[in-house]
């Protein structure tokens, strides 16, 4: 590259990161542009976290060449994280599937077909599963990752196909628990407020997650807050010292699982010092004990005697004092505008719903809601869990719009939507995540299709489901774009198209609906989900001799894949399933979401007003047209949630229950998992970028060092971690993370030794069914000094 | 040859200790700062993966609190990296074959 080039690009990249801050350079006025201009620019989110970063791909001889951040984004303003601005390297890469793959059976080695046979046999095994075990035999486990239209599509399918509920998808292990939080708590599923509220904030209260590594960006945003107003507090509650405690003013450090006390006390000081909002309960709250009776404030207050902060510290232990609980109450109740943001310490949990409840207990005690800068949010892991799965009817007990399964009225409304006679959805929900790996296990899920996720690494006491996807009596097909631990126990293999080779829409965290238009073409050979699953299902209507299959997707005859039937799809999801509901996406049609630099925040009914941005605060009269057209009364605020009709807010009486395992003289120490800065999830993809393969190409244990000193452990060594489902062997990371007592491990790493999946439990929520894959009980050993390891990524 | 260009936040009161480290990493250059302890820098890297090594050790430093990238060209290296390589090295503190 000749330097005059090197020197225009260097200019480009300094002008981009100073237009963002505001900064004047001064060859700004010297006539260099911002953005290198010889490849176009195609707008789209980043794929790798639930932020929801915009960015724009250049692209030059089809070929991605270069990423930027788009400036006007109310997401991340221009800013992207180094794992963001890497995605890009799984398009060209050489371990891309670019062949439908197929063996009989699962210890046959894979042969290469054509799309025409792979369909077809597709087709062929899920018509003779229903023929012979009837169409609960089947199923759709799908991912958070998946475009709104293919989820949307695939439970169409199924639901309006094949008449059954098993549909299900990787958010059951995310953010279940938060769905049943919101409902529980305010009626509707989805925060009320988003990331705006981040400038507006006073106190963060941060809990059960490393913000930093996991959602960098937002962290950025948390930060640059508190650098900015020196009055403002960042409180991190985590049974972990984590990059987030960097810029915490107070760090609680507690047992894991104890955090239901803490929050309580929390109440207990806010109640006993008259720090909540009386007129905001007394307008809009109503307080249920745990069998949903309704009680009232007294009784609450009775409730809460016992968690004082002084009994409180003595469960939490840790570095947790009664005047860090009350401090924090003070905080939390007394700033101008709290926000509290969480993600899988809270969620993943056999209380998860309980322990989202009284995050939202807080918020409503104190009226630190629907105001600027206050809110309950609770942040997403993956880019479309919220959309496609949350909103798009991609788990087995919702339908598209936030509709209940067994709401017969709600099945009604989808089935005329369809086409379709009554009744032809059935009443009963499928099986959740768990049952169905279950009824893989038992023989009882004869086909099984899995989608963009890797349930052979990310499903909790891994090797227990293991044995049931490798049976040669259930059929599965995976779609993927590389091969996984999991494409190595399927019979078919169908090589999709990535982000960027397709298009469609991703919902984040915030309700905020954004589109991302095909920019290059996929390998050869590699398709997008929405064209497989048409083909699919017309031969499927041929083999079961069902019309009603071929009419889910009649509709989509002969538009092309790339654009025009995504399109299609999104058009008969967004008018006819969400009008009227409270995710009302009409107005954000592809036109007005090309528009947007960062798409729509639901409801948003109408175009003109989807072009204003959306709802940034919902349930808020003048800020929400659903509030003013469902609104009851005259007061400011109307809670129009389907699942409230009494039109209030819920607090929650919910005591301190203890997680399924808890550490005895056996299995002395806590495990907790989460993620590391570089790696996303399976690392199928960040494990494929060798710039954040070496940054991190292990999984380790952290150890607390007054546990390590015990067990003559140091820095290196090989350690064994081991519960009563599994064992792994990881290197030590000695350092002041966990609490003593505990010790924490990355779940990305693939290798048959480090799987932290196979120590974890599958214990889950009653409500939420979500599994317990941040507490269970183990025991550490030395095995030796350090060893020569070799990263894993598994390539068929 | 990938260039990034990057934001660096760090505590308005260190920003000049941060300056003086800065132009101590080869390939990074500072085109300006505020007081709030925004630092515009270019990174010019012989490959994205000393990029992120680069970007690594800019962050140890206590008083570096982000660094949010906000561009990324990479025309020289589109190629995409080679499948199955291996890397050999020990997890904690032996330096990695650098590519
Ligand atoms: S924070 Fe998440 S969405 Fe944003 S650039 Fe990083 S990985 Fe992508």
């Amino acid at each position: 590259m000749a330097q005059s080039r090197r020197e225009f690009l260097k200019k480009t990249a300094a002008l981009s990161a100073a237009s963002y801050i505001g900064m004047n350079l001064p060859y700004a006025k010297a006539g260099v542009a911002p953005g290198a201009e010889e490849q176009t620019w195609h707008r789209g989110s980043c794929r790798l976290c639930g932020t929801g970063c915009r960015v724009e791909l250049g692209v030059k001889n089809g070929k991605a060449v270069a990423l930027r951040g788009v400036k006007d984004a109310r997401t991340n303003f221009g800013y992207l994280c180094m794992k963001g601005m890497l995605f890009w390297k799984c398009m060209g890469h050489p371990d891309r599937l670019t062949k439908p793959l197929f063996r009989e059976k699962k210890t046959d080695k894979f042969k290469e077909i054509s799309w025409d046979q792979a369909l077809d046999i597709a087709a062929e095994k899920f018509a003779d599963a229903v023929k012979q075990n009837g169409s609960n035999s089947v199923g759709y486990y799908g991912s958070g990752q998946c475009l709104t239209e293919e989820t949307y599509l695939f439970q169409k399918v199924f639901r309006g196909g094949l008449q059954t509920n098993n549909v299900e998808g990787n958010p059951r292990l995310c953010m279940a628990s938060a769905v049943g939080g919101y409902l529980t708590s305010f009626g509707a599923d989805e925060p009320i407020g988003g990331y705006a509220d981040i400038e507006q904030a006073n106190c963060f209260f941060i809990i059960g997650s490393n913000t930093a590594e996991a959602h960098p960006v937002l962290f950025r945003r948390i930060m640059r807050r508190k650098l900015d107003n020196k009055d403002v507090k960042v409180i991190n509650a985590d049974p972990r010292v984590s990059q987030t405690s960097r810029i915490a003013d107070l760090h609680l450090q507690f047992d894991p699982g104890t955090d239901l006390t803490l929050l309580n006390a929390m109440a207990h000081v806010i109640i006993e010092e008259k720090l909540y909002d009386e007129k905001f309960l007394s307008d809009y709250t109503a307080f249920k004990s745990g069998k949903n009776e309704t009680v009232d404030l007294e009784a609450y207050r009775k409730f809460l005697a016992d968690y004082t902060p002084e009994k409180a510290a003595a469960i939490c232990r840790g570095n947790m004092t009664a005047d860090k609980i009350r401090q924090t109450a003070r905080w939390f109740a007394t700033s101008k505008a709290t926000l509290s943001l969480w993600t899988m310490g809270i969620n993943q949990r056999k209380q998860g719903v309980w322990a989202n409840n009284l995050i939202h207990n807080l918020h409503i005690l104190t009226g630190q809601l629907l105001k600027p800068g206050a809110d309950s949010l609770s942040l997403t892991g993956q880019p479309n869990a919220c959309g496609g799965v949350r909103e798009g009817g991609g788990l087995c007990h919702i339908l598209p719009g936030h509709r209940p399964v067994e709401k017969e009225n709600l099945r009604n409304q989808v089935e005329e939507a369809w086409g379709m006679p009554k009744g032809r959805i059935p009443a009963e929900p499928g099986y959740h995540t768990m049952a169905m790996f279950t009824a893989v296990n038992e023989g009882k899920i004869k086909a099984l299709w899995v989608n963009c996720t890797s349930p052979m690494q990310s499903l909790p006491n891994v090797e227990l489901y293991a044995k049931g996807m490798k049976r040669e009596d259930v059929f599965i097909v995976c779609t993927d774009i590389f091969p996984t631990l999991t494409t190595q126990v399927v019979n078919l293999i169908l090589p999709a198209a990535f982000h960027f080779e397709k298009t469609g829409v991703y919902g984040c965290t915030e309700r905020r609906s954004q589109l991302t238009v095909k920019a290059v073409d996929a390998p050869k050979g590699a398709m997008p989900e929405v064209w497989i699953v048409r083909e699919w299902a017309r031969l499927l209507a041929i083999k079961l001799q069902d019309p009603l299959i071929a009419k889910c997707v009649e509709s989509y005859d002969g538009l092309e894949p790339d654009y025009a039937l995504p399109k299609a799809i999104w058009d008969e999801y967004s008018q006819k399933l969400t009008k009227g509901r409270d995710n009302d996406l009409r107005g954000a049609t592809y036109e007005v979401m090309k528009q947007m630099a960062d798409g729509v925040q639901w409801p948003a009914p109408t175009e003109e007003y989807a072009l204003t941005g959306g709802t940034v605060k919902k349930f808020v009269r003048g800020m929400d047209p659903m509030a003013d057209s469902h609104a009851k009364d005259d007061k400011p605020y109307q809670f129009y949630g389907p699942a409230h009709p009494d039109g209030k807010l819920w607090i929650w009486l919910r005591e301190q229950a203890a997680p399924e395992e808890v550490p005895d003289a056996e299995y002395p120490f806590y495990l907790s998992t989460g993620r590391i800065v570089d790696h996303w999830h399976t690392s199928s993809m960040t494990g494929r970028i060798p710039e954040l393969l070496r940054a991190n190409p292990y999984a380790f244990v952290e150890i607390n060092p007054k546990d390590a000193a015990k067990l003559g452990i140091i820095p290196g060594d090989m350690v064994e971690v081991e519960s009563r489902r599994g064992k792994n062997m990881l290197p030590a990371k000695v350092y002041e993370g966990p609490t003593q007592g505990m010790v924490f491990v990355y779940w990305h790493d693939q290798h048959p030794d480090r799987l932290i999946n196979k120590v974890t439990k599958d214990a889950f929520d009653p409500g939420s069914k979500e599994p317990e894959f941040k507490i269970c009980s183990c025991r550490i050993k030395r095995i030796s000094g350090p060893q020569a390891l070799t990263p894993f990524i598994y390539n068929g | 040859m990938p260039i990034g260009g990057i934001i660096i936040s760090v505590r308005p009161e260190k920003t000049e200790e941060i300056l003086f480290v800065l132009v101590q990493f080869p390939g990074v250059e500072v085109h300006g700062h505020d007081e709030q302890g925004n630092v515009v820098a270019v990174i010019d890297a012989p490959s994205t993966w000393v990029m992120e090594k680069i970007v690594k050790k800019i962050n140890v430093f206590e008083a570096v609190l982000s660094i949010g990238f906000t561009y990324l060209n990479m025309e020289d290296e589109v190629d995409g990296p080679a499948p199955g390589e291996r890397i050999p090295g020990l997890f904690h503190g032996v330096e990695l074959d650098a590519g």
